[in-house]
């Protein structure tokens, strides 16, 4: 499949390359990643996570996209999640370092999430985030999502936050 | 769409279909010289990486297909922390024992000039591996005497070369 490129104010999102394996890297092999499943302690890991981003797209139909600033730098990894162990189809974000704090997160989920809507056809999406993840509930938070304590989730320490649905997003 | 056609083969890009019968090789004992067992939550990403390096390479792994549906993979890859592009195989249960590996390696290492200009395509085998030290043997390769640098354990077995 194409995977489709989208365009927002500041950011544009389009599939993983070679060359955003670096801050890929790095991200994963930091503490940055301690509530995304890391840091790994083998880079080889980290790899096959950044090969199987791509992966994802093509067995599925939808994936993360990498996001960039419009100067083409790579700050992170926003889009669809659905790995094996996953109850639902999920919405993710992944902000390296240095472009953390700015709005960037929420400004490509929300163009994410009218993919998912649009596009994908998705009726429901979910956000699996781990339970001492302030920041990230934070953003969940601002994207509209709520608490679902009855939801299935991928692992204990998940808590799973509920977008609103396509109607909701498009009121 | 990338396919190679061998007498009993079809050698296909990774599709979810596949994802079964892969999960079970790796969680099985079988996967014990490439890393396993590995539970899914695991090797689904090594399943997805696969196919994911297609886009990163141009080559990747192919889904080996005996018109039933995969008995198996064979392809081309080169992750970072190899020193060569390696042609690997895996064979699943029920498709051992059938000359499978070798015919499928056969028909990769024809089509790698096409793709990839590399001078060397190694197999990186466990040491234990004996089976898969066979097909090596079978489809040319010599064991170089070196251990592969990112695994004491490999033994670096060298394909000859194939014309462009």
């Amino acid at each position: 499949m194409i995977i489709p490129t989208l365009q927002t104010d500041r950011l544009t999102l389009r599939g993983p390359e070679a060359g955003d394996w670096p801050a890929f890297r790095d991200h994963f092999l930091s503490d940055r990643s301690i509530y995304t499943g890391g840091p790994y302690e083998d880079p080889k890991r980290a790899w096959i996570l950044f090969a199987a981003e791509i992966g994802h797209w093509h067995l599925h139909g939808f994936g993360m996209w990498s996001v960039t600033l419009k100067d083409g730098t790579p700050i992170g990894l926003v889009g669809c999640w659905y790995p094996d162990g996953w109850p639902e189809k999920e919405i993710g974000w992944l902000i390296w370092e240095p472009y953390e704090g700015k709005g960037y997160a929420s400004e490509a989920a929300e163009a994410a999430r009218a993919q998912c809507y649009g596009r994908f056809g998705w009726k429901t999406a979910v956000s699996y985030i781990h339970r001492d993840n302030a920041r990230s509930i934070a953003l969940a938070k601002r994207l509209g999502c709520v608490l679902d304590a009855k939801a299935a989730h991928p692992n204990p320490d998940a808590l799973v936050y509920r977008h609103p649905s396509p109607e909701e997003v498009a009121a | 769409m990338i396919e190679l056609q061998t007498s009993r083969l079809t050698l296909r890009l990774p599709m979810l279909a596949d994802w079964p019968a892969y999960r079970d090789f790796y969680a099985s004992d079988a996967a014990k010289h490439i890393g396993g067992p590995l539970p899914a939550v695991r090797s689904w990403y090594y399943f997805a990486g696969d196919r994911g390096h297609w886009d990163l390479h141009g080559f990747g792994w192919f889904t080996l297909d005996d018109g039933r549906g995969a008995v198996g993979t064979c392809g081309l890859h080169i992750p970072p922390h190899h020193a060569d592009v390696e042609i690997g195989w895996n064979v699943y249960g029920a498709g051992q024992g059938k000359g499978y590996a070798t015919e499928a390696a056969r028909a990769v290492l024809d089509w790698a000039p096409s793709v990839t200009d590399a001078q060397r395509i190694v197999s990186y085998i466990d040491r234990g591996n004996t089976a898969s030290k066979r097909v090596a043997e079978k489809l040319g390769a010599d064991f170089t005497g070196e251990m592969a640098a990112h695994d004491p354990d490999c033994e670096v077995w060298l394909h000859q070369r194939r014309a462009a």
